[in-house]
């Protein structure tokens, strides 16, 4: 058995062991079987492909690692892998900082393999989690490219989220993405097969630089030039959640002159569909054309898979398994008798912009907590003897149950704190 | 300021004055109804809904659950279809429990409804019926609600919640009870052994210790 398939058998059995619930509150993970045809690489026409991956989320930082591998002549070789960590400053006055580290391996057939590590740093301005933008730059270094130098990064993006996750239409979310990429690219002086791939009218020609070629270009070993490359991507992308459904679908355009774009890469678009049969397993299908990965050496390719997914996902039940519940973000949840009868919700949670709550007592509307230092929240409300019923949510996302309360199931799909109020302790009425 | 002044002076400002005042008067009643969230809903939801919540009240039942019901789901934008569904299950789930507690507080209703909701038998309920004086049954209701919605199996949990009722728990132990199986389950133990195991550690269950009813 090959190094490759040991490692991917032994991550998808991991997948498998079933966490504890206070770490599956925090953990994600999806394995993802199913043909894939590519067409315009190296790699085979149609495989049995395997992809799984992992995500372990907290309030500030989330660790992700994700790969694939296809069956070759009964052989599962590796296909790419990324590990990826991403930390996040709290939320001040809606502006929030982060910072996304990447380490990734990309195979484009036994005898190539390419690897990267980027990190990259970025503000965002989010209005009220319905939308934001962003601004970054960063700097990305591709090992065993001897073509290209460190590339510098900057991108800038926009996003909205229309819809409600319980409404008819579900949610919807746009994002556009606007990456420049800025490195040094080693060129052949004289390239036969097209003026504009070689040098010839660079500035800063090197003294016998070792030349390899890169996509088409054939030259001789010594004839080569440094030429610096620079080119954007600007990526639309639409993820929409029906029900039981997802769909994103992104389409992009690539700027630049042709010595840095290729032509097959100056558009592309993809088109992926996940419905969920349950909330562990899904039907997966898509395809679509990729651009090139200069930086990496790697082609620009048209792809085409379907497949099953299967999750392990923090829910408890039923749902449709589509983004992490922010609930577990709330450390801990209190209430207080006050000296005139209202009773003190008390709500610990940091690095959000709100908290709301709503139940019985607020006739279901919801009711802002006011922040009362780093990740303290308070609301006076009166309650009166009884049983009420509460639900909090954090940034505008899922109504949940707050942590530390008896729960139980709600008549639509969700959960219900439920707290009791004892006599002595209820709101006068008035 | 001398238009004011000659406003003030003017014999008609007393009449507007009552005027618009009578005219705010007139549409604050309008603009109350406007604010009931059950007006988001079509017309045929909302009068079903209505009906019911009265018919509740007409029966003696805690019609504010049905109401809390409703305005949950439009408060969650879900459809009238399924909020008259909703509410018609409660209302349901109420006179069960009504019929099998007898005229018992209108919270208690609502937390046996829960329990009902939850997954337990009627019948589960029967050993509630008999209660002793200034004590009720909110709590451990909650409780059973609650172990049930995590993955108890609905007859170890009535089974344990009832004995601790019957040997005179109090609210704190059936809380105390709750902490422990939560904790439990959080760290990874089946919802079942958790109770079964946290249950024998609970004074009312302990020999020598029993409660007398008073």
């Amino acid at each position: 058995m090959n190094e490759p398939k040991v490692a991917i058998l032994t991550f998808a059995a991991a997948l498998l062991v079933p966490l504890p619930r206070v770490l599956a509150a925090q953990v994600v993970s999806t394995i993802e079987a199913g043909q894939y045809t590519v067409s315009d690489g190296v790699l085979p026409v149609s495989a049995m492909r395997v992809a799984p991956s992992i995500e372990y989320a907290l309030p500030h930082a989330t660790f992700s690692a994700h790969g694939s591998a296809f069956v070759s002549d009964q052989n599962l070789q590796l296909a790419d892998g990324i590990v990826s960590g991403t930390f996040t400053s709290p939320t001040v006055y809606g502006v929030r900082a982060e910072m996304i580290g990447n380490a990734s391996r990309a195979v484009d057939d036994r005898s190539l393999g390419t690897d990267q590590v980027d990190v990259q740093t970025r503000v965002h301005v989010l209005f009220h989690q319905h939308g934001g933008v962003w601004l970054g730059g960063g700097v990305a270094r591709p090992w065993r490219v001897a073509v290209a130098s460190s590339a510098n990064v900057t991108d800038a993006g926009a996003w909205t989220k229309i819809g409600d996750a319980l409404a008819r239409f579900g949610t919807a979310t746009f994002t556009t993405t606007f990456t420049n990429f800025s490195f040094t690219k080693i060129a052949a002086v004289d390239d036969a097969s097209s003026p504009d791939l070689s040098c010839a009218v660079a500035a800063t020609p090197s003294a016998n630089v070792a030349m390899r070629a890169m996509f088409s270009v054939a030259a001789e070993p010594g004839a080569a030039c440094e030429r610096q490359s620079r080119f954007s991507d600007l990526e639309g992308t639409m993820h929409w959640e029906v029900g039981t459904i997802e769909l994103t679908a992104s389409t992009g355009y690539r700027f630049g002159d042709s010595y840095d774009v290729t032509p097959d890469s100056k558009r592309w678009s993809t088109g992926t569909a996940t419905v969920w049969l349950n909330d562990r397993i899904a039907i997966v299908g898509g395809g679509g054309r990729q651009p090139a990965l200069p930086l990496r050496g790697l082609p620009a390719r048209s792809f085409g898979m379907a497949g099953l997914e299967l999750a392990y996902w923090p829910m408890n039940h039923g749902g449709v398994p589509v983004s992490l519940p922010r609930a577990p973000l709330v450390k801990t949840f209190e209430m207080h008798t006050l000296p005139t009868g209202m009773q003190k919700i008390i709500i610990h949670v940091g690095g959000v912009e709100t908290v709301d709550v709503m139940g019985d007592f607020s006739d279901w509307s919801p009711l802002t907590l006011v922040r009362r230092g780093r990740d303290l929240w308070e609301l006076s409300v009166p309650l009166s003897a009884g049983m009420h019923q509460i639900d909090v949510r954090v940034d505008g996302g899922p109504w949940m149950a707050p942590p530390g309360t008896p729960t139980a199931h709600d008549s639509y799909g969700g959960d219900v704190g439920l707290i009791v109020v004892a006599p002595d302790k209820a709101t006068p009425q008035q | 300021m001398s238009q004011f002044l000659s406003v003030l002076r003017h014999r008609r400002f007393p009449v507007s004055l009552a005027a618009v005042a009578f005219a705010l008067l007139g549409a604050l009643p309008a603009a109350a109804q406007d604010s009931d969230p059950l007006t988001k809903l079509d017309p045929n939801s909302r009068n079903t809904i209505e009906l019911l919540v009265d018919s509740a009240s007409t029966l003696g039942l805690p019609a504010d659950y049905l109401r809390s019901t409703a305005l949950q789901g439009v408060a969650l934008k879900v459809d009238g279809k399924r909020i008259v569904d909703a509410v018609r299950k409660k209302f349901s789930l109420l006179k069960t429990a009504y019929a099998t507690l007898g005229p018992v507080g209108g919270e208690e209703l609502k937390a046996a409804a829960s329990v009902l909701y939850a997954g337990a038998k009627p019948a589960q309920l029967t050993p509630f019926k008999a209660r002793q004086k200034d004590r009720n049954d909110l709590d451990a209701f909650v409780v059973w609600a609650d172990l049930v919605t995590r993955g108890v199996p609905s007859e170890e949990a009535s089974s344990a919640i009832t004995k601790l009722w019957q040997d005179g728990a109090s609210d704190a132990t059936f809380n105390g009870l709750w902490n422990s199986v939560q904790s439990d389950i959080l760290k990874g133990l089946n919802p079942g052994a958790a109770l079964q195991s946290r249950i024998r550690e609970t004074p009312e269950r302990q020999p020598g210790n029993k409660v007398t009813p008073p």
